[in-house]
Parts: structure tokens; C-alpha cells; sequence
């Protein structure tokens, strides 16, 4: 009996049901521990941390956000970040030992001189603060004292789709939700009677690239949370006025009947997607009242028109969107995104770019101008920018006239003023070449982490469960610029 | 034959605790513990004196002796598990771990894990091996560590700290300027180099005798020309400059600090000066207001708590009520203009009125009533009135807002008359005019009397000048052209 016992204790003659028995206690803890998680079985969507959805996880200092985005990517060395070594090195080359082996695009890797290119504009610096701006911004220089300009943007993408969407929605690939989208998910909406995320477009005479809804997708949000293009003229959301000979009356019978058939699929198959339909169809019945009013510019004093320049009365300019943006700013809706294209200036910069400065300077600084005298920046922020930079070296002939400068992702340049930035305040550095940064990088992750938390949301909170994961703006990167807030 | 399988009552008990450990500390963000196991964590500060004093028998045991009671271990074993998971559980009642919480969890539970790894090698008669003694000294080690962290949650993180070392007091609720505010900032930020002990420059800065006398480079404070004053001068010198203080490498003064001592040195650099002898139109004034101010956090805490419910039936299409915050009771509501506006939409608010921080009723056409209603809003902070029909008569009701720190009356007919009213707000931060009936002749009035009010009465006009003449399309032609269209 004795030996046998012995014989049983020995490693090798280890069964499945010792393993078991042995375990036991160990699966035993496992099985009470998760006694403890509320919701283990439950499955679905749910936020990662315990902050409730629509309410800021801390008190913000933004409420709204107006983001001026420049497509195409505007020149950082002609407007914002002044490097005078250039106008020493004009037509030198690019020392490898700053470009260390950075891709190129394909528009330049077949170049065998990387020849260096001052500025198009002279450069001057403003207010008390004494940013450097460049002339193509008369303008912008007038309220430098108001802008926290950041000379040390970076992101990863090279070509402006990628970059783009990387702006938009933090990742490079699309189908994940814009920005808007995520802080109308995380906020919801101010106004009831108006989407809490508009678009609106101007396009500049210079060499543009395409935009398309993608941007201002929600992703895999719920659709109510998609960025609503309103389009310039006096039918602003299409399809949204009523036919000829229906009344208000007969539009709110429709949506009744509608809304009941509508319910009834809902229970049938449980989609959620229906209820949002409900909703958005909802929304549309009020923005029929509301969208009008608030988009008709003729209202404005005449003071104000000329405020924001001579383009403001012709819809679809960037000027009178920026005037739209404010109106939409003062009606509650919480993400106002304008795009203005032509940024791309590959050739031709000094001319090209010329123009398209004009088009959005006085516009951009009036916004500021009037956001100001109403209270408005103190809980509204403002960006401005594209979604790179562009090289410091000239693309295409060596001419000042019609030189060109190709896409640049390690460095470039952005604004902001408001809503809780430090205003007056130039932040990192790149080297004398413009080429990288060489002091407080800010990347594309960093960037959407200081804008959450400009409007009161942790980033790291703010997620939302997609196929087995929990996806959020900043991914898994992201750090909050704590420098340029106030 | 090193291995055996033995199976005990302890074996299991101290794997599955083990078990149940790892488990809680991976799945942590997930755990909500019902109410009678949150309990057993209130046992977490009599456990802890368990484990500490049988490992440290236990080790010192081994460690001489040898060969050590099993029983020894096992007790020591379950009480530290037992005394982790106890820990746990207390440490989820907190809502903000700090870093010396997050330390104390960790080493705890790491503490108690190695000790579960020690009574495994001990039943495997391995206890004697040199991964063993190893295992033992850092035991010892994490005990201490981890106990003292703890010590420092419950005493407070000084609570060893060496006797005088500086921390900013509390500023009384009248200050003397030089003690409670000047004084503070330079212990701060200078007599870590300025002090009896060690006198760079042959500076000391710690009495205000010594302060004003200055070091090598002379009299540090100049009574007669405050400006001239060296101490300003090295404050404010660029950064980078030799001569700034304090050096480019330590802490420095912030901008508001700086403004607070200038203010403090023109006005004689006293050390009897108090905040109620100075006119409230004194910078100074503001600037110590504002170093007194409690942060958002603090001074939101003693709101009312706010129905749910309550707040669903008010609101609206047209009336959006929201927490400012999730950790605050505080609530912004916003009134959007809507076809059938009645006072009572706003009147109704009054169960609410405490927790209302935030008012926006830019372009409502408000009256007496919601005015009346405005006047009960002890808390409300920023109040959105403007392009409203309000007149003086309705602006007098303001005066009971003692915390109102924003005020838009833009695009009304506000005119010179309330400014009596707004000077006597004094926590006023931030006011908005532009477009009312106030003339400059009133704007200039009450910026003197309020130097520290930010007041904005529209865009400046050399600026404005400059975007405005730089259109050159006529626009009222251009009013038609779009018109026709």
C-alpha cells in the first residue's frame, strides 16, 4: 500500500484528473473574482472607464471647436515658421545629414538636386508677442497676440490622403470616425435643433486635392454623430425643404406614420441603426426651422460684412463660411469644421499661395476679431492648418518665381487661439533649415489629446467598442500639450 | 525525488488567494464590489500588522536557522494574501489613485505574491536554494517599502518629512501681504539658496531686513525707485541672461507671482501691508484675489446634488441642461430661441437655480421676471445676456450674484447707468459691452474704477480700420447682386 501511494505522488504518473483536483482552488478564485465585474456576460458596447457619455469627464475650457482646415497643406516656410538661414543657403543643397534618409514622394525622389528655397514672402514679426508672420498674412498679423502658433507639428503620412485622414480620424486608413464625430459621441449635442458636427467647403484657385465625406464620416458611430456638409446658397442641406404643396402639417403626419412603421422594424430585427434613422429624421423636421436662420448672412450689420472682407457675401467662399462658422458657433453646434483646398503648391508657390493666403487671411483674423468681442473666445477654439508641411528645398525648376515645395510630414506649422489656449505664444522649433523639429514635437496624437482636453474629455476615456476592441481618436498614443494651455 | 504532489488544505488556500489576487488586479477597471466585500476591506489596516511580523520572524528564521516551521510560513503566507486582497478592495473605494497609492498596491501585492512563490519553493524543499534566500531578502525589502508607502496614506505623505521644511501655508482670509504671500514665494523659489546657511551672493532673503539689504551686489530693494529695485531687475531679465533669478536650471516665478511682488515693492515693500487697506481698484488686489481663488474643483463641491429626473423634465429641444463636468453637481444651461418662448421656461429652472454656474440667454427676450429669477442664482459664475431687451432697471437685479466672473450685455440698451452695478461686482473677471448704450466716457469710468476688469467693448479701432478699408468692393452693391440672384 505504502509504495503504491509513493508511486502515484511521482510527476510522470500526473493525470488529467490530478490536474484537475490540483486546480481546483485555482479555477475555484478565478470563477468568484469575476463574481465581482457587473457586467461580464452582458456583451455590447460599453465605455471603457465609468465616465457617462454626453457630460465632460472634467470642467472645459472649450465648448465649441472651429477648425479652419487648410487641404492640401500650406507652405510652413512661407507662413508661420521663419527661417532666415535659408535666404543665406539659397540654392545650396540639402545636407544629407538633415534629410537622413527621409522618404520622398515620387514627385521628388527623381530629383538629383534638393536645392534650398527662402521664402516667398518677407517675414515680420507682430504685436507684443512677436510671432513671425509672413506677408501673405497681413492680416493674421494683426492679432498675432491672440494665436498660440505651433512651429513643430508632425505627423506620419506623406501623401495627402493618408495625411488627411490621419488629421481626421488619428489613424491613416480610413473607416474610423472624424474627430467631430468622436466629440459629438462624447458630448452630444448643445443645440437639439441643429447637428452637433457641420462641414463646410471653399475651394481656392491653386492646385487642390480631393475631399470627400470619409472625413467627416462617423466611422463605426452611431450615424447621428456624421459630420453634416451644409452647402453654400440658399439651400444649405439638400432635400431637407419640403416639396412644393406640402405643408409643415402634412410633413409632421408623414414623419409620425413613418417614425410607427419604422419602430415596428425596429423590434423585428433590433437594429439600432433604425432608432437613429428615427432620430435624424426627427432632427431634419426641426432644422427645417433652424438651418435658415442661422446659415442667411443678411442679417449681419454691415460693420461685420466688411469685417471679414470684400468674399463674404459671395457664398461658398472661405469668408462667408467663416461667418457661417461663427453663427453655427453662437447656435450650439459643438464642432464647426471648415475645409478651404488649393494648399497644394507643387509649383508656382510664390503666386499660387499668394492667392490663397487672400483668400482666407482677412476672414480667418476677422472670426477671431468677432469671436472676441462677443465672449466667444473664451470658450470657443479656433485651429488653423493644413494636413503636413512642405519641404524646404525647391520642387521643379530653381526659379523664385515658380519654384515649387513638395509634402513634408516631419515638420509644419498650425494656430490656435481660444478656448483655453495660451494666446501671444510661439511653441517648439525646428532646425534652421525648417526640416525637423528640434524642440517640443507636437504629433498628430499629441495634437488630438490637447483638443479633447481643451473640451474637457480625457482621451484616454473616451472609447467606444468595435469588433472585439476599444478603439479611440488617439489609438494608443497621444499626449496633452499641458504647455500651450492656460 | 525534488517533486512531490501533496495535497493540502494551505496548498489550496494559497493558490487559489494567489489566483484570485492576479485575477482582481488584471480585470481591476471592471470590478464593482457589492457593498458587504467592499467591507472586508475596512479589515485591510489589522491584517497588514500580520504578514509583516511573521515574514520578517520568517526570514530572519531561515535565513539563520535554516530550516523553518512550515506552519510558520503558511500562516505568514495566507495573512499576506489575505491583507493584499483586503487592500484591494479598500483601494477601489478611492476614485483617484495618486502615485504613492499605485505604489503601495503594487508592491503589496507583489510582496505577497513572492511570498506565495516562497512557501511553493519551501513544500518543493527547495527553501534552502540560493533563488530561495534571494527571494527572501526582497521580501524583506518590499515590506518595508510597501509599509511605508502605506504609512504615508494614512498619515500624510510628511508625516516623516524632516521637521521645518517649507510648504505653502494656507492664505488667511486678510493678508498680510509681505508674510502670508511674498514671503511664501520666495521661500519657495529663492531660500533654497538664500538663506542663513548658504548665502549666495552673500544674500539672504528669509527676513524682510535681509530681503530689502540685499547681498554683494548691493541693496536688493530700492524704496525710493521701486523700479530700479535689483530684485525686479533679475527677475526679469531674459531666462537665458547670467544675472536672471532664479537660474534658468530651478524653479521659476510664474508671471502672476512676479506682477505680485512688483506691485508689493511700488507700494514700499511693508511688511505691515494688509489686503483691506488697499483700494479695490489696486492691481494688487486682483492679483492676490486671484492667488486666493479655489480651483474649480474645490469650490464646486458643496453644490446641491441635481436631480436626474428633475433636469429631464425641464429641458427641451429649445433648453439644453448640462453637468459642466461629471465630477461636478455644477450645470450650464443654454436657451436657444424658439417659436413659442414664455418666461416660465426659465422660471421653472428654480429647483435648479443653486447648481445653475452657467447661463446662456443670448438673444431671449427676457423680462423682469426671468431677470428676478436670474437674481437667485447664488452660483451662477458666467451669465450670457446679451442681444436681450435688458435694461438698466433689469441689470440692478445682478447685485446678488456674488460669484458672477463673466457678464455679456452686448447688443443691448445697458447704458451708463448700471455701471454702478458693475463696479460693485466684485468678482467680476470679464465684461462684454460692445453695442450697448454705454459711452466711452462710461467705459473709461468704470475701468478705472476696475483696473483688473477685462473689458471688451468691441473690436479695436485702428484694427478694425485696417480690415475695413482694405475692401474694395462697394457692399452694398454686392447686397443686391446676391439678393437678385
Amino acid at each position: 500500500m505504502e509504495e503504491k501511494k509513493d508511486n502515484s505522488e511521482n510527476p510522470l504518473k500526473i493525470n488529467r484528473r490530478h490536474f484537475f483536483s490540483q486546480m481546483s482552488a485555482g479555477i475555484g478564485s478565478l470563477a468568484l473574482g469575476s463574481l465581482l465585474i457587473p457586467d461580464l456576460l452582458k456583451g455590447g458596447q460599453q465605455s471603457l472607464g465609468s465616465q457617462p457619455l454626453g457630460i465632460p469627464h472634467f470642467a472645459p475650457k472649450a465648448k465649441r471647436v472651429i477648425y479652419l482646415f487648410q487641404a492640401g497643406a500650406p507652405s510652413q516656410l512661407d507662413s508661420f515658421d521663419y527661417k532666415p538661414e535659408l535666404i543665406k543657403r539659397m540654392g545650396e543643397d540639402l545636407p544629407d545629414s538633415i534629410r537622413n534618409g527621409q522618404r520622398l514622394t515620387s514627385m521628388t525622389s527623381g530629383q538629383t538636386k534638393f536645392p534650398l528655397m527662402p521664402s516667398a514672402a518677407k517675414f515680420k514679426q507682430h504685436g507684443q508677442s512677436g510671432a513671425w508672420i509672413s506677408d501673405f498674412f497681413p492680416h493674421m498679423g494683426k492679432i498675432a497676440d491672440e494665436l498660440c502658433i505651433i512651429n513643430s507639428m508632425n505627423t506620419d503620412a506623406i501623401n495627402h490622403d493618408p495625411a488627411i485622414t490621419f488629421f481626421q480620424t488619428g489613424t491613416q486608413q480610413s473607416g474610423r470616425p472624424s474627430m467631430g464625430s468622436w466629440l459629438s459621441y462624447g458630448l452630444g449635442n448643445e443645440n437639439q435643433n441643429l447637428p452637433s458636427f457641420v462641414v463646410l467647403t471653399s475651394r481656392g484657385k491653386g492646385s487642390s486635392q480631393g475631399l470627400y465625406s470619409k472625413l467627416w464620416s462617423s466611422g463605426f458611430l452611431d450615424s447621428k454623430h456624421q459630420g453634416v456638409l451644409m452647402r453654400s446658397g440658399d439651400d444649405p442641406v439638400l432635400y431637407l425643404n419640403d416639396p412644393d404643396g406640402i405643408s409643415r402639417s402634412d410633413k409632421r403626419h408623414l414623419l409620425d406614420h413613418v417614425s410607427s412603421l419604422n419602430k415596428i422594424h425596429h423590434v423585428e430585427t433590433g437594429d439600432d441603426e433604425i432608432e437613429s434613422r428615427i432620430a435624424q429624421y426627427e432632427m431634419a423636421y426641426r432644422m427645417q426651422m433652424s438651418v435658415p436662420d442661422v446659415m442667411d448672412i443678411k442679417k449681419e450689420p454691415e460693420s461685420i460684412i466688411k469685417l471679414y472682407g470684400e468674399d463674404v457675401q459671395v457664398p461658398g467662399t472661405f469668408a462667408a463660411n467663416a461667418l457661417r462658422a461663427r453663427r453655427l458657433a453662437e447656435s450650439g453646434v459643438r464642432f464647426i469644421q471648415l475645409y478651404h483646398q488649393g494648399w497644394d503648391q507643387h509649383k508656382n508657390l510664390p503666386t499660387d499661395m499668394a492667392g490663397q493666403a487672400k483668400d482666407v487671411d482677412q476672414a480667418s483674423a476677422a472670426l477671431i476679431l468677432d469671436l472676441k468681442q462677443r465672449g466667444m473666445l473664451d470658450d470657443t477654439l479656433v485651429i488653423w492648418g493644413g494636413e503636413f508641411g512642405r519641404t524646404s528645398f525647391c520642387q521643379g525648376k530653381f526659379d523664385e518665381k515658380t519654384f515649387g515645395r513638395d509634402h513634408h510630414p516631419r515638420a509644419f506649422s498650425i494656430w490656435m487661439a481660444g478656448g483655453g489656449i495660451k494666446p501671444g505664444i510661439t511653441y517648439g522649433e525646428t532646425d534652421e533649415f525648417g526640416y525637423n523639429v528640434v524642440k517640443n514635437p507636437v504629433h498628430m496624437h499629441d495634437f488630438h489629446a490637447t483638443l479633447m482636453h481643451t473640451m474637457g474629455i480625457d482621451h484616454e476615456q473616451l472609447t467606444y467598442k468595435y469588433q472585439g476592441r476599444r478603439f479611440r481618436l488617439t489609438d494608443i498614443a497621444g499626449n496633452v500639450i499641458n504647455d500651450i494651455l492656460n | 525525488m525534488g517533486f512531490t504532489i501533496k495535497k493540502t488544505w494551505s496548498d489550496a488556500l494559497v493558490l487559489g488567494l494567489s489566483v484570485f489576487l492576479i485575477f482582481c488586479l488584471i480585470f481591476e477597471r471592471y470590478i464593482e464590489l457589492p457593498a458587504l466585500v467592499g467591507w472586508f476591506g475596512n479589515w485591510h489596516p489589522l491584517m497588514l500588522h500580520f504578514p509583516i511580523v511573521l515574514l520578517v520572524v520568517a526570514v530572519y528564521v531561515s535565513l539563520v536557522h535554516k530550516k523553518i516551521s512550515h506552519s510558520l510560513l503558511t500562516i505568514a503566507t495566507i495573512t499576506a494574501l489575505i491583507t493584499a486582497i483586503t487592500g484591494f478592495f479598500l483601494s477601489l473605494g478611492s476614485s483617484d489613485k495618486g502615485p504613492i497609492l499605485f505604489w503601495h498596491q503594487w508592491l503589496g501585492a507583489g510582496l505577497a505574491l513572492l511570498t506565495a512563490l516562497w512557501y511553493w519553493l519551501d513544500s518543493q524543499e527547495l527553501g534552502q536554494h540560493k533563488v530561495a534566500k534571494g527571494l527572501q531578502l526582497s521580501i524583506v525589502l518590499a515590506t518595508v517599502l510597501a509599509g511605508h508607502f502605506g504609512g504615508m496614506i494614512t498619515h500624510g505623505e510628511d508625516f516623516l518629512a524632516l521637521p521645518n521644511s517649507n510648504s505653502f501655508e494656507k492664505i488667511p482670509e486678510n493678508p498680510l501681504i509681505y508674510k502670508h504671500i511674498v514671503a511664501q514665494i520666495v521661500d519657495d523659489k529663492c531660500a533654497s539658496c538664500h538663506n542663513p546657511n548658504k548665502q549666495k551672493g552673500e544674500y539672504t532673503m528669509t527676513t524682510l531686513k535681509d530681503l530689502i539689504k540685499g547681498g554683494k551686489t548691493g541693496k536688493a530693494i530700492d524704496e525710493d525707485h521701486p523700479e530700479d529695485s535689483e530684485f525686479l531687475k533679475r527677475l526679469h531679465l531674459p531666462k537665458a541672461d547670467e544675472e536672471h533669478m532664479p537660474p534658468e536650471e530651478k524653479k521659476q516665478l510664474s508671471s502672476t507671482e512676479i506682477q505680485l511682488i512688483e506691485e508689493w515693492i511700488r507700494l514700499g515693500a511693508s511688511d505691515t501691508l494688509q489686503l483691506n487697506q488697499l483700494k479695490n481698484d489696486q492691481p494688487l488686489v486682483a492679483l492676490v484675489n486671484n492667488l486666493m481663488r479655489p480651483e474649480a474643483k474645490e469650490k464646486w463641491t458643496k453644490l446641491p446634488k441635481v436631480d436626474e429626473t428633475m433636469v429631464a423634465s425641464l429641458s427641451s429641444d429649445y433648453l439644453t441642461i448640462k453637468k459642466i463636468a461629471s465630477t461636478s453637481e455644477a450645470l450650464s444651461i443654454n436657451l436657444f430661441a424658439s417659436p413659442n418662448y414664455e418666461a416660465s421656461l426659465i422660471t421653472n429652472l428654480e429647483p435648479i437655480a443653486q447648481n445653475i454656474v452657467h447661463l446662456d440667454l443670448s438673444g431671449i427676450p427676457i423680462g423682469a421676471k426671468e431677470m428676478e429669477f436670474i437674481a437667485s442664482c447664488v452660483n451662477l459664475e458666467i451669465l450670457e445676456i446679451d442681444k436681450t431687451p435688458v435694461t438698466d432697471a433689469d441689470i440692478t437685479h445682478l447685485k446678488s450674484l456674488s460669484k458672477l466672473r463673466s457678464l455679456k450685455v452686448y447688443d443691448t440698451k445697458v447704458s451708463d447707468e448700471s455701471i454702478a452695478v458693475f463696479t460693485a461686482l466684485s468678482t467680476l473677471e470679464k465684461l462684454y459691452v460692445k453695442g450697448s448704450d454705454i459711452s466711452t466716457g462710461g467705459i473709461s469710468t468704470l475701468q478705472k474704477e476696475r483696473p483688473s476688469l477685462v473689458l471688451d467693448s468691441g473690436i479695436n479701432a485702428e484694427i478694425e480700420t485696417y480690415f475695413v478699408e482694405k475692401d474694395t468692393v462697394p457692399v452694398v452693391e454686392e447686397k443686391e447682386a446676391v439678393s437678385t440672384k
